[in-house]
């Protein structure tokens, strides 16, 4: 395992400057399976990431042309994954019906990301009663949370707060959050590299962390205790906001007890600890996806989602010659100079996934790489960002999903299949049975060949 | 059941029977007889509207989507099913019904129908009995978070900066509904608890640090000081001697912190004389400082330097028995508090006349403190009575901090508890201090601390009651402070007199300097400025958009606000006014000249001269009278025109809206589901100001409706680019600033939109109470809340508009001050 620990090194140094941490001699990762290693009888896990653009994509330079296996030809804004052709699935004709207005008028944008991954339609208000559906990466982090340290991973590089409404009545809350606990709890993202680095690993060898962990102990029972009569004196609305408080709690002592149990993750050899944010996004973006692979690497955890700018976001891309804000220009009412920018915007945020798969794909794992245990889907929710409408959504799915997902095709569905039976597939896949997850009507098929 | 006998054709005459039938019998409208004539009666004008236009679809037979309409016939009808009626409104509004493949009603009509429906509405929300409304329970969001710990735990750092970001409801971060607490929250809360604590008390508080400076190097300095080989330095006495020779031999100090020192000297001394050697610890201090030396007592020393080290103190004046080096002795002495001591010398007492010169060696001096390193917020937090036995000691400290923190008083079950935690901790061997800590540590987790719980004093009410005195304490001091009442409030509020003293109150926590969260949460967020700090403009269209200027254009607006709140100015000076706060970058931004605020490109035959001017100082912010120019106000202002602006243009319709949205509260409805695509003509996009590029919002009958109200405003501020600065052309086409809107008020230029504004201050006023009602109570409004807004617009008008009345008239309104009783939803 040192061996493949130190050739690691070379693949970590994409991470940004600064402070070395302590860390001790190749001490391995300590879940049971990462610590055993992986091998025939101790296959590697398989995990599912969600990775999401906004705005829309332009889907004529997007669709292949052809059904089936990939051709070398790949449209424009596919061209930098052609390395990893064999590596993806170009999904086409999937549809999140729940983006729809359904009565409710404008608010396209937040609809697309809170739909996402819920398959639910959001209630449309400014902040009283917020209500969307459980996301399918929850779905997944609350049946696999005993197994690994962090139950899931929720990332972003823009923070949550943006000022006013963002979407045409629909609170903020919709626009920025893709992972929803519960139909009432969305969770908010890391943006802060060093901070999602600091949660994901420990500093080094922690003498007083029995005491530390005993005092935090003492700390979570009182409150507990304190707290027992409190929920009586309260309203109906108010309890629920309390229950937020006590599921917390109950997860930190479910945390606190596995961190009893398995000892704390060092940083994987030649890991950097990042600062600050980086103020150039493209480097943001990466050092993100730096988090992921490290993640997924120390197997601190196996469900991770990561929005790469909100729903409806404006933010102007002049690194790559487009000084416009791309929510402007996705409204592009045909016009073509429009339209070339938005495929330059999609076409950056694509050779971002691409950098991702080959860190990925340079890391041996088993009999392969860690690309060959993962289910990653990149897309959005809004098909052109134009019209705005969420049949035919722009979906990529890349990985081998432990080999149960035959990559390498582009597979049509017939239109209106609800983008959900993906992850109903794929929750299949991580040896989760749901019946149904928000408009799902079924398995997706195809997928394994 | 009648009615579904009758055939379809007959449904529209069978309901204007039963309208008349209804109306005769009287019978569901007592109280109601009298509908206003001024725009019509639903009963007459309304029913015909659904007629016309709804019941096809919406009648008795099959009604669409399960909705039938027809049994609104009177006021009664419509009050009933107000959730429905709210949202035919909407749908009516934006277009979405009657649906598109249906002969359409014209505007007008439907405006006037919608009118009625919520006149209806209105004349009911202005009677009857008062409904508070319901706050969710609030968690503590950062930004109160932050204020909170600094006022009660006397720490200020930042220890919710690692928290994630507050989700925004109705435009503001302190919604109760929206906040929601994930564990990743949870998680920080503990760790920022540890870390709070671990700051505000120091169990083993290190020791005090020791400054030696060995004889070698003691002042004063010279290339060749009278300094022994081994290190002793010599002082003289002669009354002619140089101060290197005659001293006070000294070193500079800087201390840390204040609190008491102590400084020392080993010495010796040798004399061929009989008498005791004296020398006397001097320490340099402040001016003002106690017990400073004064003339006689300076005479009564030696050394040519003395005079240059004034003011100094004299700590003390001791014998040196010792007369050689192997018997030297360390003469110490008290450094008391409040001096803020620079230096200590050392200087020779005169000897008593007829007394041979002596001669004395200094080894080292040293400085040693804070004696006490013990943190001020641990000398808060842990003081007591000393006289009294060490459980009441616990108990008086435990209980004070709890009941701060609680922001009300304690239960004894509740304490009991807290104490057996500091009991168990001590006996695991933790210090007492450290017990505290830890106890201290777990109250701040507890959700008593984190939410602000607003228990009802009355549970058997059955109607609107008063809440509890301690809650009301809190939400006056979140809502003009972001942080936890103060000991005044709280005072009040245990002798049951803070509800009638509410507007005392008020006003003196305006004065206080924590009012400046109202301009630095609730302005900021109400003009939604937090998005400057993400705003990219285009660099090479606008080159002098840097993180300066932006930071510039930020402070501006928040002076100004500052102003206005410390002034009490009237708010109406946020629609206009004559000055603002501008430092260098903003004065070339705006072309400024200097500060007495004349233009660069103002011409000096038509617009006087203002004199006293100078030119700006990049750093520092001044005070600008802006009469007769363009600007004034915040609509001039250049956060404002940034924010609502794209990277590389203005754009009018975002700042129409803006307008619309927050000056004015009369947002435009959103934008129908299918916009359809602009037909172009590939000329008129590319070529033309933006103006005239966008006369197809016009052309479009579809757009037009909105657009008419939104556009013309931000055409009147086409003279301020995308970052703000003042330009006459956009690109090459001239800029007409000028614009009609829908009722028919024509203005050109910034100055004359900005009059329109104010004649409709109601409108502004109306929204800015709306707005702040919302920050003050942490929910969105409803239209119970209509007639405390009513109340509070009324009492602005009676007070000038000033912010004082808009922040008193929120105070004491019925939904800040009441809760819902039991009989209501």
């Amino acid at each position: 395992m040192s061996q493949s620990y130190l050739s690691r090194r070379t693949v970590l140094q994409g991470l940004g400057v600064s402070m070395a941490l302590p860390w001790l001699e190749a001490m391995g990762p300590a879940t049971s399976w990462a610590a055993a290693g992986s091998s025939t009888k101790n296959p590697a896990p398989n995990r599912m990431a969600f990775f999401y653009v906004p705005n829309g994509v332009n889907m004529a330079d997007w669709t292949p042309s052809q059904d089936g296996p990939l051709s070398e030809q790949l449209p424009h804004i596919l061209e930098p994954l052609r390395p990893f052709k064999q590596d993806l699935l170009v999904l086409t004709g999937l549809t999140a019906d729940k983006a729809r207005s359904h009565g409710d008028g404008a608010g396209d944008h937040a609809r697309a990301l809170a739909a996402f991954l819920t398959g639910a339609q959001p209630r449309k208000t400014d902040g009283t009663d917020i209500r969307a559906g459980i996301s399918v990466d929850q779905v997944a982090a609350a049946r696999l949370a005993s197994e690994t340290r962090l139950p899931s991973l929720e990332l972003g590089c823009e923070a949550g707060a943006m000022a006013g409404n963002c979407d045409s009545g629909y609170s903020c809350v919709y626009s920025s959050t893709m992972s929803w606990r519960s139909a009432t709890q969305p969770l908010p993202k890391e943006v802060n590299p060093k901070l999602v680095f600091e949660r994901l690993f420990s500093a080094g060898p922690d003498p007083k962390l029995a005491e530390r962990i005993a005092r935090r102990k003492s700390v979570l029972d009182f409150v507990l205790e304190d707290s027992r009569g409190l929920k009586k004196q309260l309203g109906v609305s108010d309890q629920r906001k309390l229950d937020e408080y006590f599921a917390a709690v109950r997860d930190i002592e479910q945390r606190i007890d596995r961190a009893e149990k398995m000892p704390p993750i060092p940083a994987p050899a030649g890991a950097v600890t990042p600062t600050q944010i980086p103020a150039q996004y493209e480097e943001h973006v990466r050092m993100m996806y730096d988090l992921i692979v490290l993640a997924f690497q120390a197997d601190v955890t196996r469900v991770v989602t990561y929005v790469l700018a909100n729903e409806g976001s404006n933010r102007p891309y002049p690194f790559i010659g487009v000084r416009e804000g791309h929510h402007d220009l996705s409204h592009h009412g045909n016009d073509p100079k429009k339209k070339e920018k938005i495929r330059d915007i999609n076409t950056f945020h694509t050779k971002q996934f691409a950098y991702f798969l080959g860190k990925l794909k340079s890391i041996p794992e088993g009999d392969g790489t860690l690309l060959d245990h993962v289910m990653l889907v990149y897309g959005s929710g809004n098909s052109d960002g134009n019209r705005h409408n969420h049949d035919d959504l722009p979906i990529l799915f890349a990985g081998h999903g432990c080999g149960m997902v035959k990559p390498g095709r582009h597979i049509r569905y017939p239109n209106e299949t609800p983008l959900n039976n993906l992850w109903i597939s794929m929750l299949d896949r991580m040896n989760i049975q749901v019946a149904t997850l928000g408009d799902s009507t079924g398995a997706l098929p195809g997928l394994g060949g | 059941m009648m009615v579904r006998r009758i055939a379809a054709s007959g449904t529209m005459l069978f309901c204007l029977i039963i309208g008349i039938f209804l109306r005769l019998s009287g019978s569901s409208d007592a109280g109601q007889a009298s509908e206003p004539t001024a725009g019509g009666s639903f009963t007459r004008d309304g029913v015909a509207f659904l007629q016309a236009n709804c019941l096809k679809c919406h009648g008795p037979e099959r009604p669409k989507a399960d909705l039938s309409l027809h049994r609104a016939t009177n006021e009664e009808s419509i009050l009933k099913e107000r959730k429905s009626w709210q949202r035919v409104i909407q749908v009516i509004q934006s277009g979405e019904m009657p649906p598109p493949n249906r002969p359409q009603p014209a505007l007008a009509e439907k405006e006037r129908f919608v009118k009625l429906i919520q006149d209806i509405f209105d004349r009911a929300d202005r009677s009857g009995v008062v409904d508070p409304g319901h706050v969710t329970v609030r968690r503590l969001n950062r930004t109160e978070y932050h204020n909170t710990i600094r006022d009660l735990c006397y720490v200020d750092f930042n220890p919710s900066e690692d928290f994630p970001s507050d989700d925004i409801g109705h435009g503001f971060d302190n919604i109760g509904d929206v906040l929601t607490l994930p564990p990743v929250l949870m998680e920080r809360y503990l760790a920022a608890a540890e870390n709070i604590m671990s700051r505000a008390i120091v169990p083993n508080p290190p020791k005090p640090p020791s400054r030696f400076l060995s004889g070698r190097y003691l002042e004063p300095a010279a290339a060749d000081p009278p300094v022994t080989p081994d290190g002793w330095r010599i002082i003289t006495v002669d009354p002619n001697g140089s101060p290197l020779k005659t001293g006070p031999v000294h070193t500079s100090y800087k201390v840390p912190a204040d609190g008491e020192y102590r400084f020392r000297a080993k010495v010796y001394a040798e004399t061929s004389g009989t008498q005791p050697v004296k020398i006397a610890l001097l320490a340099r201090c402040r001016p003002g400082a106690p017990g400073l030396a004064n003339d006689t007592e300076i005479s009564q020393l030696t050394g040519a330097g003395l005079t240059a080290l004034k003011p100094f103190r004299i700590l003390t004046i001791a014998e040196v028995p010792a007369r050689s080096k192997n018997k030297a002795v360390t003469i110490e002495a008290t450094v008391p508090p409040g001096l803020e001591m620079n230096l200590g010398a050392v200087a020779v007492v005169k000897p008593p006349p007829g007394e041979p010169a002596p001669k004395v060696y200094v080894h080292w001096l040293n400085l040693e403190g804070p004696l006490d390193t013990r943190p001020s917020s641990q000398h808060r937090l842990l003081a007591c009575d000393p006289h009294k036995p060490k459980p009441e000691q616990t108990r008086e400290v435990v209980e004070r901090f709890m009941r701060r923190a609680y922001r009300r008083p304690v239960t004894s079950d509740e304490l009991q508890r807290v104490l057996r935690l500091v009991q168990t901790r001590e006996s695991a061997g933790d210090s007492w201090e450290a017990a505290i800590q830890h106890a201290f540590t777990a109250v701040l987790c507890s959700p008593k601390f984190l939410f602000r719980i607003e228990p009802d004093p009355q549970p058997e009410a059955r109607g609107p009651h008063p809440i509890d005195e301690y809650a009301l304490a809190s939400r006056l001091s979140y809502f003009l402070w972001a942080s936890m009442p103060d000991e005044e409030l709280f005072q009040l509020a245990a002798q049951g007199r803070l509800s009638a003293n509410i507007e005392a109150q008020v006003l003196r926590m305006l004065k206080d300097p924590r009012a400046e969260t109202l301009v630095d949460k609730f302005v900021l967020q109400w003009l939604q400025l937090e998005r400057l700090s993400t705003f990219q403009a285009d660099p090479k269209l606008f080159p002098k958009f840097d993180a300066r200027l932006k930071a510039s254009m930020l402070e501006e607006t928040r002076l100004f606000f500052l102003e206005i709140l410390r002034e009490d100015r009237s708010v109406l000076d946020i629609l206009d006014s004559n000055y603002t706060y501008i430092n260098g970058p903003l004065a070339r931004l705006y072309g400024i000249k200097d500060t007495a605020g004349n233009f660069w490109n103002s011409d000096p035959k038509k617009v006087k001269p203002k004199p006293g001017g100078r030119p700006f100082r990049d750093h520092e912010f001044v005070r600008v009278d802006l009469s007769g120019s363009e600007r004034g106000g915040v609509l001039t202002q250049a956060s404002v025109l940034t924010v609502t602006s794209n990277p590389t243009r203005t754009s009018p319709v975002k700042r129409g809206k803006w307008v619309l949205e927050q000056l004015l509260g009369t947002p435009p409805p959103p934008p129908p589901p299918n916009v359809p695509e602009l037909e172009e003509d590939g000329k008129a996009l590319t070529s033309g100001s933006l103006r005239q590029r966008m006369e197809e919002h016009r052309k479009n009958p579809a757009c037009a409706n909105c657009h008419a109200k939104m556009d013309p405003l931000g055409f009147g501020l086409e003279n301020f680019d995308a970052i703000g600065a003042f330009r006459q052309k956009d690109g090459d086409f001239p800029i007409d600033p000028s614009g009609v809107l829908p009722d028919g008020q024509s203005f050109r230029g910034p100055r004359e939109l900005k009059a329109i504004l104010l004649a409709k201050k109601d409108l502004f006023v109306r929204c800015l109470a709306e707005k702040m009602l919302t920050y003050a109570l942490g929910r969105g409004l409803e239209y119970y809340d209509k007639r405390a807004v009513d109340r509070i617009v009324t009492r602005m008008a009676a007070n000038n508009y000033s912010f004082s009345s808009l922040v008193t008239g929120i105070a004491t309104s019925d939904p800040f001050r009441l809760r819902r009783g039991k009989d209501q939803p």
